[in-house]
């Protein structure tokens, strides 16, 4: 299935995951943990398929039972004593839970970071930032595509020197060494001057001159000025709710979640909305998608 | 269009711009840390302070407007530094990323060190996965990117192999090592405590010992080829220092 959210405008990707990533990071509240790390899962799922998920998985929980393991061994606070290690610490309830809930939130935080390594790709990075700090998003850009020709070019000159007896698979260890460091020299040589002439090229077609326009393939449309709506507002009623205190709860010196009443589960199901928001798209799309395809 | 030497950066105006900036809103952050936050959100705190020091940067490149032969140098340091990176992915931590960065800083000047050293944080992200490590990485690099052009300046190193090595050998230990270690820490822990960091530090020390030993490798066969190369295309294409 191919993703529809990542079909969205730039702008949209990157405050969707910004919004989710601050949220994330910010709320040790149960309820919103379980939303926002179950959410993520089931996007990367979708993204990148079963066993890219399975093991992710099985990596961040390995991770996460390190880090829930770690905290109860350094931080001591909390009223709650379990029992006493050899060296006169106590173990506390409350260093346990909050170890679990920091590893579920490291954990949520590195799912949503992998979903926006496949949705965020180098162009739309440099699409945004190319108003914001052109030069630098010139450079970013221009180092993207260099590391794959930089690749190309060493093939071609090991290939060349392999014709000689010079490559790295020739000689004894000392030569192998000696022949890779010179195909890296060669390289950076050839890399340097070829940047020159690049930037010649530039300036004489008139690179840093006023009134430059820019190539660009994407449009803010309909259908991304509905999502942003729908996702500022989600985001608001979020937020709303994470300064009255509905997303945290308090640890030390002893467990207090905040009561929970009607505008907490609203802010809930906005936030439980916002996080499956990319999964909705996707499943409409496909929708769509089938309905069309039956009507032929 | 006057040419413009490749360090050819005021320093005067950036450091007063960093200097009101970090001034004012780097202690402002932190109390909005203690007393908005609950002094509990070391990571968030820390990452918004790393990303207030990289600004001016960022600010007085973009306001200089660079010309295209400065952005293409700066661009092809940092792919070489990734694909350095590449080249050597079945050898954990053995990476001349470190060893190009402060090259690059020695030959090119301050400004020059820290953006290719935060540009190839960044692209070799890309490339091996974006995380909330990122920002350490190109904080870290630039530093040392950014350390290696001042102590050049200031005559305390020299385009020497000995020297650059230990420079290198040092902040690949404790530059790189010393804050991409807190960073993991600050990472999966919201907790901060001395022994935990202490803990960290001595759980990854081989880790950097292995990360500074390659630096110290890659400066000794590099430095002086990698040197000769950009000083010569200094030369060839009058961007000498002026």
């Amino acid at each position: 299935m191919k993703d529809a959210f990542s079909t969205f405008h730039p702008v949209v990707n990157f405050t969707y995951f910004t919004a989710v990533l601050l949220f994330s990071m910010f709320s040790l509240h149960p309820v919103f943990q379980a939303i926002s790390l179950t959410c993520s899962v089931l996007y990367f799922f979708l993204l990148g398929g079963q066993r890219a998920t399975r093991f992710s998985l099985l990596y961040l929980l390995l991770f996460g039972l390190f880090m829930a393991v770690i905290n109860p061994a350094f931080n001591h606070a909390g009223v709650t004593i379990l029992f006493y290690l050899k060296n006169g610490n106590p173990i506390t309830l409350e260093s346990i839970l909050y170890g679990l809930a920091s590893a579920a939130m490291f954990m949520a935080v590195i799912m949503w970071f992998s979903c926006f390594n496949i949705v965020m790709t180098a162009d739309k990075f440099v699409y945004l930032f190319g108003r914001v700090v052109p030069a630098l998003a010139l450079v970013l850009s221009m180092a993207l595509r260099f590391v794959p020709r930089y690749r190309v070019q060493i093939r071609v000159i090991s290939t060349a020197r392999q014709g000689v007896g010079r490559d790295v698979t020739n000689g004894s260890v000392f030569e192998r060494a000696r022949n890779g460091l010179q195909i890296l020299s060669m390289m950076a040589t050839w890399a340097l001057e070829n940047a020159i002439e690049t930037a010649d090229s530039m300036k004489s077609r008139g690179y840093g001159l006023p009134r430059r326009t820019s190539f660009s393939i994407f449009r803010f449309d309909r259908r991304d000025r509905a999502v942003c709506g729908v996702m500022l507002l989600l985001v608001s009623v979020v937020f709303a709710g994470a300064i009255t205190g509905s997303s945290t709860m308090r640890f030390f010196p002893s467990l207090k979640l905040p009561p929970p009443n009607v505008f907490s589960s609203g802010v809930y199901c906005a936030y439980l909305a916002l996080c499956l928001l990319p999964v909705i798209i996707d499943l409409l799309e496909e929708l769509k998608w089938k309905r069309i395809k039956s009507g032929l | 269009m006057q040419e413009q030497p490749l360090n050819a950066g005021r320093p005067g105006r950036r450091t007063f711009i960093a200097a009101t900036l970090l001034a004012l809103v780097i202690p402002g952050t932190i109390l909005f840390g203690v007393f908005c936050l609950g002094d509990r959100k070391y990571y968030f705190i820390s990452l918004l302070i790393m990303l207030y020091s990289m600004l001016p940067f960022a600010l007085v490149f973009e306001r200089r407007r660079p010309e295209a032969r400065e952005l293409l140098v700066v661009a092809v340091l940092a792919a070489i530094a990734v694909a350095g990176r590449a080249a050597f992915f079945m050898l954990p931590q053995f990476k001349p990323v470190v060893a190009i960065v402060i090259i690059t800083g020695v030959c090119c000047g301050a400004e020059a060190g820290f953006l290719v050293g935060a540009v190839a944080g960044f692209v070799s992200n890309f490339f091996f996965g974006q995380g909330p490590w990122a920002p350490w990485q190109m904080f870290s690099l630039g530093v040392i990117g950014f350390l290696a052009g001042i102590l050049i300046k200031r005559g305390f190193l020299k385009k020497e192999r000995l020297p650059l090595c230990l420079y290198g050998g040092f902040s690949a230990f404790f530059i790189y090592g010393g804050i991409i270690d807190c960073g993991s820490l600050l990472m999966f822990t919201p907790y901060f405590s001395w022994p935990a960091l202490l803990t960290v530090y001595v759980s990854g020390f081989w880790f950097n010992v292995v990360h500074a030993a390659a630096t110290v490798f890659f400066l000794f066969v590099l430095s002086r080829p990698l040197i000769e190369k950009l000083d010569r295309i200094k030369i060839k294409y009058g961007m000498l220092e002026s």
